[in-house]
């Protein structure tokens, strides 16, 4: 019997150890991954964002350019309007894996902004923007197998990229439609690179329901 | 003594055993400057069924059932409500930014109209945290008056 009782508090001693440890370890795995996953895709975002930025600008290049780019040199919100319309055109295609992968995409670029760069008097505003465009971007990346709960996240996401864009001009010339339907007839707004309707919200279904509400540029 | 027996034995005692290993609580007697209720008029019918059905894993103060403390569910449960309080903290709400406020109201709207909150894992244990067709109804005109609200 006294071996019995030895062996099961031995039992017990390896349980809590081994329950303590897994907790760590996983905790360090989880870790390990994001940064694996930022920096296995930073190389790829960098050159997408390089072929993609100067191409829908081709009369007006320098304003264009200018205006995503402010004096403080190196801070652009190109990356993250570009992004931004990956994942969108995404829900465009009923695309739910696709617009997950945009959304993390998007979460690792915001990451890697450097915030010294981020004029001084827009900090806070961006932070605040920023901020919110990181949990929807998370939460539509973590939602892979729910379109619908993509979408309403998608409708937060476009008012914090309108709002960024006014705020820092746009990098490209952009449209911001307006989705009369969407949230119970609240409506919704998205930007687009093109003149054409394109609802993100509802896609093949109403692809075309929407109105050029603003033009950026 | 047999090989199972042995067995039945040595988990009953694991499982005696991790009940002296209790995470620790989700409890304040505070009420913070910040808490949602200090920061907007929460009107009474709004306010009884966030306490019934949200507060547990959105706020700094669960309230605990007694089956609660039996392990290894409050490890689950612990485990729960600090994601829980990651994705919105009733008691911290008027620490957001307006941005942040005004589309939490839009998402918890959205949630609990499409049934996704309370979490069915949740409510199959915690029954009385259920909302009725009349709960849902209360508090996604309230959310949504909210979000209009904060401009």
């Amino acid at each position: 019997m006294k071996n019995i009782t030895i062996s099961i508090f031995a039992v017990i001693t390896v349980f809590i150890a081994a329950s303590c440890n897994q907790s760590s370890t996983k905790n360090n795995e989880l870790s390990e991954n994001n940064t694996t996953a930022t920096s296995g895709e930073q190389a790829p975002s960098q050159s997408k964002v390089n072929d993609t930025v100067p191409l829908p600008a081709t009369p007006d290049t320098s304003i264009g350019k200018n205006a995503g780019e402010t004096a403080t040199g190196g801070f652009s919100i190109a990356p993250i309007v570009a992004d931004y319309l990956s994942l969108k055109n995404a829900l465009v295609s009923d695309d739910a894996n696709a617009a997950a992968d945009a959304g993390k995409k998007l979460f690792a670029t915001l990451n890697k902004v450097d915030m010294k760069t981020v004029p001084a008097d827009n900090h806070k505003k961006y932070m605040d923007i920023t901020d919110d465009i990181k949990e929807n971007a998370e939460h539509i990346g973590d939602n892979a197998g729910k379109i619908d709960h993509q979408r309403e996240h998608l409708a937060s996401l476009s008012e914090d990229i309108s709002d960024l864009i006014t705020l820092f001009g746009s990098p490209q010339a952009l449209y911001q439609d307006h989705c009369p339907m969407f949230n119970d007839g609240k409506g919704a707004i998205w930007l687009s690179e093109s003149k054409a309707i394109k609802n993100p919200y509802y896609g093949s279904k109403m692809i075309t329901c929407g109105m050029v509400e603003k033009t950026f540029n | 003594m047999s090989l199972t027996k042995k067995i039945i034995l040595g988990l009953t005692i694991i499982l005696i055993g991790i009940q002296f290993f209790q995470p620790l609580q989700n409890k304040s007697d505070e009420v913070t400057a910040s808490h949602i209720e200090k920061v907007y008029a929460v009107p009474q019918n709004v306010k009884a069924v966030l306490v019934q059905s949200c507060y547990d894993c959105h706020s700094n103060n669960t309230h605990y059932p007694w089956y609660s403390r039996i392990q290894p569910g409050s490890w689950y449960m612990a485990q729960h409500i600090k994601k829980g309080k990651e994705e919105l903290n009733f008691s911290n709400f008027g620490e957001y930014s307006p941005r942040k406020q005004r589309n939490k109201f839009r998402a918890m709207a959205g949630q609990v109209k499409d049934g996704e909150m309370p979490l069915s894992s949740y409510t199959l244990i915690h029954r009385n945290a259920v909302l009725s067709q009349e709960d849902k109804q209360v508090l996604v005109k309230w959310f949504g008056v909210m979000e209009d609200s904060i401009k």
